[in-house]
Parts: C-alpha cells; structure tokens; sequence
C-alpha cells in the first residue's frame, strides 16, 4: 500500500490558485492513511501579459512568489479522501520600490470521491469527483497586485477526473474543474474595470473553468508525468496599458508541468516530490517558471487492525 | 455506478446553489429621485462665475402656450409617451437621480478610465499625450491628479454657470411658458419628479449641452459615449413630460452657449490659464534642479524605471478660481527641512518605520486613500463624498451644481498651490534619500513637499465644512486620514503631510469666501 503514498502533495502552483495534485489525480489513499507533508514551491516571473501584450515592466523588475504549504490526505474510505491545505505566501520585487508582502493564505478543504473503478481491457478505467472549498485564513489584502499574496475570494468548486492506467504502469487521464468565486471587498470605496467605474468596494469575481490533461507513468514506487493546466477565467477585464493588474482580472495561462515522485525505501514511510512549470501562454498574468520540492510522510491508522 | 452518478449530481448541485445564490453586487446605485428643498427660484440672481452675467447668453422668448406650435409639440410629448420602450424607461430612470449628480459620477468615470501614464518607448524617453490626436497611444489625455482637478472644476463651474443663466431665463419668460407640459395638459405624465419652475428653458438640456462641451475638449477620444450620454438626458426630460422640445433646444443652445465661451479660442478662460505651458521643456526642467543645488539641497528626480518627465511641472503657474497669481505665491508654504538637515534625518527615519512595517489597518487606511493610476484621483474621490450630502440635503439642481463648482474650484486652486510648492522646493521623495524605504502605494512622479493629498482633502474639506456643518468633524478627520495614509505608505515625510493639510484649508478659505457673497445664501 505504500505507493498510495504518491497521492498527496501539489503539482501546481498557479500564481493565486493553489491546486493540488491530490485533487487533480486519478490516485486514492487507502482507509485510514493519512499522508502529511511540506511543500516548497519558488516561482518567478519578469515578463507578464497586459491583457494580451506580453511585456516586462522594470518598476516590477523580476516577481518572485515563494510558498510553503502544509497538506493533509486522509482516507475515510477506500473511497473517499478528505484532503486540506494552507500556503504560507511571501511575494518580492526585483525592481521599482513596492514592498513585498507575506502571510497566511487559503485554506483548502476537498473530499475527493472515487465513483468508477472498472477493468478494461489490460488496464483500468477510474472516475472521480471532487468538491473543494477555499476561503482566506487571514485579512491580507487582495488590491495591490502583484504582490498582494491571493485574491481573498471564497471559493467552492467541482471536478470531475478520468483516467485510464495500463497493468504496466502507463497512464492519461483528463480532469475539469468549474470554480465559483465569491465577491471580494477592496479596501476603497470604488474602482474602475473592465470600461466602468463601479462606486463600491464589492467586486465581482468571474468564476473559473480550468483542464488539466496529463500522461505519465505509474510503477511501484515511482510516479512521473507531463501535464498542461488550462485556466479560464469567464469573464473580467484586461488590465489597462501601464495599469495595475486588478484582483478581477480575466486571468488565464496554459501551463506545462515535468512532476516526479519517488517513495524512499528508507526512511520509510517518507516520500519526495518535485516539479516544474511553465507558463507557455496567458491573459494578465505573469509568464512564470516555478520549481517545486516537498517531503510528505504517511501514518497507517489501521495497520494494526489489518495484521 | 448509477447510484453514485446520482450523489455526485446531487453534490454538485448543492455546491451551485448554495454559497452563491447571491453573488450580485449590491448598492452600486447610490442616487436616487427626489424632489429639492427648494426650487431655489432666486438662482438667476446668483452671481456668474466665468459669464459677465447670467443674461449674457440670449435665449429667445418662448411661443405661446397657445400657439399652434406648442400645441404640436404637446402632441407629439404624448404620442412618444404612449409608445415608451423599456430601454426609454430605464434612460429616463438613469437621468431622474437628478442630472448634476449624475454628471459628476460620469466625469469622475472619465477620469479614472484616462489617468494611465504613458508607457516608456523602447529607448527610455516616453511619448507626450498629443490633444491633437487623442486616440493614437498614448492615449490623451493623462488625467493626473492636476488635470483631473483643472478638468473637475471646468465642467462643474460650466454647469453652475449654465444653470443660474437657465434660472435667469426661466423667471424672465415665466409670463408666457410658466407650467411644464404635464401641467398645461393632463394628457402628459411625469416620470420623473416634479419640479415646481418654469420648463423654458429645459435645465437637464441646458446643463447636457455645458457638461459635453466641456467634457468633448477634456477627453476628446470619448466624443460619442459623451455625445450619447447628453443626447439621453435631453430625451429623458422630453420622455418624462418634464419638458418640449422648445425648451430643450433653447437650453441645449444655452448650455452649449456657455461652455463655449469658456473654451472660446484665443479668448476662452480654458484657453488662456496657462495649461497649455504647464508641461516645459527639459530645458526649463533643469532649472529646478540646478535651484535646489544652489539652495545646497538634494534635487528631486524621478523614481519611475525608466525616469518619466516630472509631471506638469508649470501646473503650479495655472491660473487659480479664487486666489490671485500673487495669493498663490504669498500662501506658499516656507520651505522643508533641508535635505541636510538633523528634522530631515529624524523624518525620514520616521518613514523608515513605516516602511518596515505597517498594521492592517494602516494598510487599508493607505490603500483607502490611494487614489493613485487608475483610479478618478483625489479630487474625485472628494466627488464620491459630497455626492451623498448632495443627495441627502435634496438640492435642486442649480445648488447641486454650485456646491460640486465650489468644491471644485477649491479642489483646483489646492493643486494649482501645491504644484507651486512642490516645483519651487524641488524636494526629494523619502525613497530617492533612502533606497531600501520600500512603498505600500505607488510614488507619485513629482517632488515630495507638500503632500498633494493633503493639500487636496484640506481644501475639499474647508469647503464641504461650509456648505455641510454637519459633516464637519467628519471631513476634516477624512482630510487627517488621506494626509496620513501618505505617510503610513512610506511616499511623504511629516512635514509634506502636516504642511499640505494647512496650505489646503488656507486655499479652501479663498473659496468659502467667494461662497459667502455669492448671492446663494
């Protein structure tokens, strides 16, 4: 059962999204497993979309995001996991003179169910669905982007994840997920997008379609692959030329990722993680390069029961 | 597998419905219709801004309520009345707030949408916003905190000035068109609320004439949204039975009239206040610098990457409303604490403080006040708080019209003796003197002393203080707030805040002044 273990830990640090790749995957941990870790992830970016016109801008210089976040997956059932995380978000600017802010961002709370398990062929065909929550931990502000460390919205959203793993360790699968985002109060009284002036400090958040596609391979202690994360935001405006980006932006990126997971045969019990990612295209957000690492660790509540 | 199927419909569908069945953001409309006070029938005796009197533009008598024109003119009010469209209905909604506030919200609109900076050329020089070719990039105009101030003030001194010569007229001919046209014939119904004063000439159609003249020259790539917008509140009034299309054309001549004349080549106030030098040349730009060398001071430069021209250096040589050229200089602040000196050290170690660390709340107090690229300015954002005492004290039209003129000519008059300040000591932001002072809000490319926040909301402060006592203590302790948000965020010393808070209430004296023999009160 040990290789349940590589069902935890995050693949893909969008900008202000933390998913998981916990919640993206086709892998479920076993009843009464808990899998807990730590994940650093580094990302930076020097050129960014304004709306569609890719440039740099030397009053930003290079943005740096750093991240640690704490994950949790436990196993409530063959079936079903429940899955948690928080980041720890700090941002700096190379250039111009904006401070960096840091802090407490989201938490994530998601209970990934597996409805469809079914041998085909030499292989398997395994369905899932998710519903995940988000809200922000602490009162960080969302209007001063980009270094505002996450959008402050509350978020509840469903996935649905397919895929097919050859006997030999070979797989694809293909996940969506529609993302509800709730208002997000500004610290002033009126603001101006997408061609309005609004007189509040409500904004409205565009709600959030995103595809991630990957294919990899699956074998005892090792897990690889390649994905592409597509993320659209479904509406919002672009941001102005030589404007701030704005907490309501039409954010979108098509990102590929490299991940690699290995179980340590000692210590046992422990796992490592890594991956890269890349923005290859987007909307009003930054061209970023990420790397991240982590260390998760995983208790068998029911070993005991089991021998 | 079916079963399964069904949970996971039914689960999602709990997360549709559930956590954002109201998602919509409310209270974005903050006006609604009333009826004034008080017509303020007087107005027409009121005294004349940039018109040498309120009869200095000439409207022609009405026809007779008799007269077969009119009576045709009724006719037709009645037959567009009984076909109104729900898009007819939703523009006479749209203009029944009143159209003096209505305006103001759409001015500040436009500002916000043109207050971008240039972006920098690949070579590091950035481009000059060309009034001659407003749609090129970059776009013009740059509606910085000082042209939006000028610009604030133009279209609402144009309006008021529109306005009292509508009041003139409108007692001048009550004789022959005293009734509006629901009240000549019960046929005609009022959608909006009724006004007790003669409908000759139409005062929504006056003041849609001033207020796109004006707003056509300050923001000329928005003609047509412009030229629409007036265009829906002359129908508005003729929709709502509020008035013919007599009325409407001799007030759309008469504010059209008015703004004219203000914008007249050659000859017109907006053309001859000195705006047009207020840009320089590098040349001129050196001066300064070399000044502040010679004073043994430490010269302003500019912090942007790459440097970006100082912002409408000679702003401070505009013309000012209510202050002289010679008031202007004689208000000015003395100067700041030498770049050398020990104050200046202590002050910038104070703002070091601030730029290591701020609460929440100083964040929010920082970001509240912002008012920064983008966004309507600090002038606007005085705007956004009289339009709520505007709209509680139910002033007619015309004194709408005279407290946002007021406001803005003090509004204008602050950034006019701010600019002057600011170029005259040539100061350095706390940044240029310390690199590692890093900033919770953008730094404004221009000298630090004095705070042109301060000087603003002090101004705007002084006079909303006049007009509304009681909001006094609140406006003046939202002046304190906005000239410590500039400190909090780590772009001003004390001294630019504490200085620019009293030059502002000096320069908002001038204009109460001006306020207490207008004839208004």
């Amino acid at each position: 059962m040990t290789r349940y273990l590589l069902a935890v830990s995050i693949s893909i640090v969008s900008l202000y999204s933390a998913s998981a790749q916990t919640i993206t995957d086709h892998l479920m941990m076993p009843k009464k497993d808990f899998c807990t870790g730590f994940m650093y992830t580094y990302d930076q970016w020097k050129n960014y979309w304004e709306g569609s016109l890719k440039r740099d801008n030397q009053n930003i210089g290079t943005l740096t995001t750093t991240q640690i976040m704490w994950v949790g997956n436990y196993g409530l059932t063959d079936k079903i996991n429940l899955i948690a995380m928080a980041p720890y978000v700090t941002t700096k600017a190379s250039g111009g003179t904006l401070v960096g802010l840091d802090g407490i961002q989201d938490l994530t709370l998601a209970v990934k169910y597996q409805f469809l398990g079914k041998e085909i062929g030499t292989g398997k065909l395994s369905a899932f669905g998710v519903g995940s929550f988000s809200t922000p931990l602490t009162n960080y502000t969302p209007d001063f982007l980009p270094l505002s460390i996450g959008l402050q919205s509350t978020t509840v959203s469903g996935r649905v994840t397919a895929a097919y793993r050859m006997n030999q360790g070979w797989f694809v699968s293909a996940s969506g997920s529609y993302m509800w985002r709730s208002n997000v109060s500004l610290d002033r009284p009126s603001y101006y997008t997408d061609g309005n002036i609004y007189f509040t400090n409500q904004v409205w958040m565009p709600n959030q379609f995103t595809s991630t596609y990957s294919i990899g391979y699956h074998k005892n202690a090792l897990q690889t692959e390649i994905n592409l994360t597509q993320q659209n935001t479904l509406g919002g405006g672009d941001i102005r030329k030589q404007d701030m980006p704005f907490v309501s932006n039409r954010m979108n990126f098509l990102k590929v990722g490299v991940l690699g997971m290995y179980y340590l045969p000692k210590p046992k019990n422990f796992a490592v993680r890594a991956q890269i990612s890349y923005t290859v295209d987007g909307l009003n957000v930054g061209q970023s390069f990420s790397v991240m690492g982590g260390i998760l660790y995983t208790f068998h509540f029911a070993k005991k029961e089991n021998q | 597998m079916k079963i399964f199927t069904i949970r996971l419909f039914v689960v999602a569908l709990i997360l549709i419905v559930f956590p954002f069945s109201c998602k919509d953001i409310t209270g974005t409309e903050a006006l609604y219709p009333y009826v004034p006070t008080s017509v303020d029938a007087n107005a027409g005796t009121w005294l004349p801004i940039v018109l040498t009197s309120n009869s200095q533009i000439v409207v022609p008598a009405p026809t007779a309520p008799n007269s077969a024109a009119y009576l045709a003119e009724l006719a037709s009010l009645k037959d567009i009345q009984s076909k109104l469209t729900s898009d007819q209905k939703k523009t006479i909604e749209y203009w029944s707030v009143g159209g003096v506030l209505r305006w103001n919200q759409i001015f500040r609109k436009l500002v916000a949408q043109y207050n971008l900076p240039p972006v920098p050329n690949p070579d590091g020089s950035y481009p000059t916003p060309d009034a001659e070719n407003p749609f090129s990039n970059p776009q013009f105009p740059f509606s910085n905190p000082p042209y939006a101030a000028r610009a604030y003030s133009y279209v609402s001194v144009a309006i008021y000035d529109a306005l009292k010569a509508a009041w003139y007229y409108k007692d001048f001919y009550k004789a022959t068109r005293p009734d509006s046209p629901y009240e000549v014939d019960n046929g005609v119904q009022a959608l909006m609320p009724k006004i007790d004063l003669p409908p000759y000439p139409s005062e929504d159609a006056t003041m849609s004439g001033a207020a796109a003249e004006m707003l056509k020259v300050l923001f000329p790539a928005s003609v047509e949204e412009i030229t629409k917008l007036a265009a829906d509140q002359r129908n508005a009034a003729l929709w709502s039975g509020r008035a013919t299309s007599s009325d409407i054309t001799a007030g759309l001549n008469l504010g059209k009239s008015v703004a004219g004349f203000i914008t007249a080549a050659g000859t017109g106030r907006f053309r001859t206040d000195g705006m047009g030098a207020a840009i320089g040349t590098p040349a001129q730009w050196k001066v300064f610098e070399n000044d502040a060398i010679t004073k043994g001071e430490i010269p302003w430069i500019s912090l942007d990457v790459p440097a970006r021209p100082p912002m409408l250096p000679f702003f401070g040589n505009v013309k000012a409303w209510n202050l002289s050229p010679a008031q202007i200089v004689s208000e000015r602040p003395l100067p700041p604490p030498s770049t050398s000196s020990d104050q200046m050290k202590q002050e910038l170690a104070e703002v070091k403080r601030y730029a290591s660390g701020v609460t929440r709340e100083q964040m929010a107090i920082v970001h509240r006040w912002a008012d920064g690229a983008g966004t309507y300015t600090p002038p606007g954002h005085w705007n956004d708080i009289a339009e709520e005492y505007i709209r509680d004290a139910k002033f007619s039209e015309v004194r709408a019209a005279r407290a946002f003129a007021l406001l803005n000519m003090a509004l204008h008059d602050a950034g006019v003796a701010c600019w002057n300040t600011k170029y005259f000591y040539f100061n350095p932001r706390p940044t240029q003197l310390d690199p590692s002072i890093k900033t919770s809000t953008g730094i404004p490319n221009f000298p630090a002393y004095v705070s042109g926040h301060s000087t603003f909301s002090a101004s705007a402060s002084t006079v909303l203080s006049y007009l509304f006592p009681q909001g006094a203590t609140s406006f003046s302790s939202m002046a304190d707030e906005a000239s410590n948000s500039r400190l909090y965020g780590a772009i001003h010393y004390r001294s630019d805040c504490k200085e620019g808070l009293s030059l502002g209430k000096r320069v908002g004296g001038y204009t109460v002044n001006y306020a207490m023999t207008d004839g208004a009160n």
